[in-house]
């Protein structure tokens, strides 16, 4: 792919980005850059030009659209959202690794189920509720069913059964590899121990398929986290982390304030390692552990 | 499902068999449009998706899907080009010869499979 040409202030008719795709002119980037933010959050800075104009170049033709323009109007139009899906997926990235920054999975398995162990063994609950928000191909949630597994081996109260991880995504195609729960070498070899590999996983030819001891406590459910998912409540953690980035500050308060009323009181949130709460919601109160951050639910 | 990809780039055919593999599906493969229909004739067309670059030796894709869509055994065989070409007269003559949808590359592995699901029709339960 040629490199983009760098923008230029210009009229705002005037192409000011041309690729060997297509030409998107600021006006359309504009108008494409405001409807993706409201209808998936995603904030694209002017530097993000070249993007949309080298994904959406395709299904702009696909729709049987001559410009930009009009693949917008007929986004606007149509009442079924496959086209506002199609976009939204053709913009979104999927980053993802296995126990990504270790910290939030030293936290849940040394504090966080051990003190909901202690309470089921109690009687004062029997259920455990995880939201894994923005849940790529799947390696979030299931390294959370893999630590509740290892957690469950080394004591007798909590168990597996006790856990309902739910993995949610604004994208089809990532969901339908996440439920397969099955990953080539490259997926495995980003930050899969060895050890938790040969244990919860079987090699099929080149392809290692997750255990179906893994796999039962997760379900998936596609969801854009611009609409309304208060359906999700009495969370007891969500996990949320790296998928604030890419939204404005005023979505990130918004999103926040909604996953605080999903939470219990006292529910956890974690976030990306290189994301902070700093001047977006009092609704949370910081916990530090020896590895990271992560944050307690005290709404307001 | 069997899916088969008809690139001259053997680097491109591996990455889309590692895809088609996580899928669990059965993959094929021709080094250009002409060793693509033998394969497709000797398969008896059973074959449920082809993955179709553009730019190759022998019997390039816009040939082979001229011919796909003249025969009544492989016309209903749905095709995603997956090509370099980028240019909207190119992806719309592509469109308007018969192809699905249009990929261009490079491109990643969950839009390669976002492409296979539009392509065979898969939907989310």
């Amino acid at each position: 792919m040629r490199p983009p040409t760098p923008a230029h202030a210009g009229s705002r008719t005037e192409p000011i980005m041309k690729l060997a795709t297509a030409e998107i002119d600021t006006n359309e980037f504009h108008l494409l850059r405001d409807y993706i933010e409201q209808n998936c959050g995603i904030f694209l800075p002017e530097e993000k030009m070249y993007l949309v104009c080298t994904r959406l170049t395709a299904l702009m033709v696909e729709s049987g659209c001559n410009s930009f323009t009009e693949l917008y109007h007929k986004a606007l139009s149509d009442g079924s959202f496959r086209l506002r899906d199609k976009i939204v997926e053709a913009i979104t990235t999927n980053e993802t690794f296995w126990f990504r920054d270790e910290s939030p999975f030293a936290v849940l398995g040394e504090e966080l189920l051990k003190k909901y162990a202690a309470e089921i063994g109690a009687g004062k609950r029997n259920k455990i509720k995880i939201w894994c928000a923005g849940c790529s191909t799947g390696q979030e949630p299931y390294s959370v069913a893999m630590t509740v597994q290892e957690f469950a081996r080394k004591q007798r109260i909590l168990k597996p059964e006790h856990v309902e991880i739910l993995g949610t995504d604004i994208s089809s195609a990532v969901l339908y590899l996440a439920m397969a729960g099955r990953y080539d070498s490259l997926a495995m070899s980003r930050g899969l121990p060895e050890e938790i590999k040969n244990r919860y996983f079987r090699q099929d030819d080149k392809v290692w398929v997750i255990n179906n001891d893994v796999k039962k406590i997760v379900r998936y459910q596609k969801l854009n986290l611009q609409e309304n998912f208060s359906h999700l409540e009495n969370q007891d953690i969500v996990f949320c982390r790296n998928v604030l980035i890419y939204f404005s500050n005023e979505f990130k308060k918004n999103i926040l304030k909604r996953i605080s009323k999903v939470l219990r009181p006292g529910g956890y949130l974690f976030l990306g390692a290189s994301e902070s709460l700093f001047n977006l919601t009092q609704d949370y109160r910081m916990f530090r552990h020896t590895m990271g951050f992560y944050y307690a639910n005290e709404p307001s | 499902m069997r899916i088969l990809s008809v690139d001259d780039s053997n680097a491109t055919r591996q990455f889309i068999k590692r895809a088609i593999d996580v899928l669990g599906f059965e993959f094929l493969e021709a080094a250009d449009g002409k060793e693509g229909l033998e394969l497709l004739t000797a398969e008896g067309g059973k074959v449920d998706l082809i993955l179709l670059d553009w730019n190759m030796p022998v019997m390039d894709g816009m040939e082979m899907l001229k011919t796909i869509k003249a025969s009544s055994q492989l016309k209903g065989i749905p095709v995603t080009f997956v090509s370099t070409e980028q240019e909207r007269h190119k992806i719309s003559e592509a469109l308007h010869q018969g192809a699905k949808n249009f990929l261009i590359k490079p491109f990643s592995q969950e839009e390669l499979i976002g492409k296979i699901m539009e392509s065979l029709g898969i939907e989310l339960d």
